[in-house]
């Protein structure tokens, strides 16, 4: 082996150690975005179809006749909800929150319907109103027995669908959402979205 | 010669890769693509607040002008029942909507002649007053002459003034409970027949025939002990009825009195407990034998 070999063999191996510590490199980006942008990466659940689902429940919610009907029957008194379970019957991870709780600030910050804490959330305030009848002073304590009853419960599910094909995938859900009366058991009002994806994994592509 | 042979395997080979069995590509257009936006929740609740606020505040002052109409016309007792909201014999439409804090929305009204009924608009949103859910009420001349409530044993009609009180609604409810528990019987399910008339007894304490009702009832389940005990209480109440009623027969309960007296002999024999003696063999159960009939309706 000459000279020469020997230069041009560390020159080649300098060239590759620098480009694998370029390669090696923090390229990481991070930027805030729309909360309203569509950002479609994997094809699974995402944030966009949460917020379809609940722009759609929210608009079918409030043009039903269900409140109208309640509010002329009882002299303009708004209904009271409470979100009952609300199931995920896919294999996938569906956050069932984002959209119940979107749907529950619709009905909140509309006035046309009364929302009461849901079995969960009302433990640990009736934990705190028991502690307030032995420690709080007699003006500020918070009253027992003066909870508002509940008329309709929320209810629902999510179900999905799959369909692949070598490197195309369909998935489609259908989101379920319904008011059941509590003394009747009468569903008054009946919610559903869809959503179809199609999935298409290139190995080439621009 | 061979150029045609190979022109023709060649068409031949593209003829069976286009009848290969590929991918399925779905040519649908995207409603959605990235980098899209979705519609903002904020206007659509806006625009529902806007849309409900305006029905609210339309009902709220149909159901303020009713009331007001309501108050400005009413007296004494009636006066009283509409600002408890509980609506009353005599009162008129308008009271008794203010009664039940509706306006004219909230109902149907049908008039033939003199006679006005009064129904909820929409089937399963019926108003309620003070006692209860309100399912019709009946105008005789412009005045409420009977008025009924959706209750859990069906439906109870007030038509008079002792139906209004609690005592009233009690033995109505009792009522409905005793039919129900005679439909049990009849229908061979004692427990729960026994169940419903447990039940009217608390609300109807003095009625002889419902407490004869539940001793055969226990009788029937062989329950002996607790049998003994109601036909006692029934011998014993009819003995303060016949008293009340100042010595004039009782002909429609004397069937029960004597059957209540035999079955307490019956029974009284059956459960005398017998002088213990030293046995290895250990005592055989004791059996009760049931009453032949049991009452059906209730006299």
């Amino acid at each position: 082996m000459t000279l020469h070999t020997l230069s041009a063999l560390r020159r080649a191996t300098l060239l590759g150690l620098a480009a694998v510590s370029l390669a090696a490199c923090n390229n990481k980006r991070v930027s805030r975005v729309d909360p309203a942008s569509v950002t479609d990466l994997s094809g699974r659940w995402n944030d966009v179809d949460s917020k379809l689902v609940a722009n759609a429940m929210i608009d079918q919610s409030f043009s039903g006749p269900w409140t109208a009907q309640y509010a002329s029957a009882h002299g303009g008194t708004t209904p009271t909800v409470i979100i009952g379970s609300f199931r995920n019957r896919t294999l996938e991870h569906v956050p069932i929150g984002t959209f119940v709780k979107d749907l529950e600030r619709a009905y909140v910050n509309s006035g046309r319907v009364r929302l009461v804490a849901s079995r969960d959330e009302r433990t640990e305030v009736r934990d705190e109103r028991d502690d307030q009848q032995t420690n709080a002073s007699a003006e500020t304590r918070a009253r027992i027995g003066k909870e508002n009853g509940a008329n309709y419960m929320l209810q629902g599910d999510v179900q999905a669908i799959e369909d692949a094909e070598g490197r195309e995938k369909v998935v489609f859900y259908q989101v379920d959402a319904f008011l059941v009366d509590l003394e009747s058991n009468q569903k008054v009002w009946i919610g559903q979205h869809k959503i179809k994806k199609y999935i298409d994994r290139r190995r080439v592509g621009w | 010669m061979t150029s045609t042979l190979k022109t023709s395997l060649a068409l031949g080979a593209v003829a069976v890769l286009a009848a290969c069995n590929g991918p399925r590509r779905i040519r649908e257009v995207p409603i959605l693509m990235n980098g899209d936006r979705t519609a903002s929740q904020d206007r659509m609740i806006a625009n529902a607040a806007a849309d409900g606020y305006a029905d609210n505040a339309m009902l709220t002052h149909a159901r303020d002008s009713v009331y007001a109409k309501a108050v400005a016309t009413c007296r004494g007792t009636i006066c009283a029942s509409v600002v408890k909201g509980e609506i009353s014999l005599g009162m008129t439409p308008a009271q008794a909507m203010a009664a039940t804090r509706t306006a004219p929305m909230a109902w149907t009204l049908r008039e033939s002649g003199a006679a006005t009924v009064m129904v909820p608009r929409t089937l399963g949103q019926s108003p309620r007053d003070a006692t209860g859910e309100v399912v019709m009420v009946q105008f005789d001349d412009e005045r409420v002459n009977a008025y009924s409530y959706r209750e859990t044993q069906g439906i109870r009609v007030v038509s008079a003034a002792a139906d209004t009180t609690m005592e009233g609604r009690a033995t109505a409810m009792a009522d409905a409970l005793i039919r129900e528990g005679d439909q049990f019987n009849a229908a061979g399910d004692r427990a729960k027949a026994l169940d419903r008339y447990d039940r009217a007894l608390a609300l109807k304490r003095a009625d002889a025939m419902l407490e004869y009702k539940v001793a055969t009832m226990l009788d029937l389940q062989l329950r002996p002990v607790e049998a003994q005990i109601r036909y006692q209480r029934f011998l014993q109440s009819l003995e303060i009825e016949r008293i009340q009623a100042r010595g004039q027969a009782s002909a429609q309960l004397a069937d029960a009195i004597a059957r209540a007296q035999q079955r307490l002999i019956v029974l009284e024999r059956q459960t005398v407990v017998p002088a213990a003696a030293p046995s290895s063999v250990p005592p055989a159960p004791r059996t009760v034998t049931p009453p032949d009939s049991v009452p059906t309706s209730h006299e």
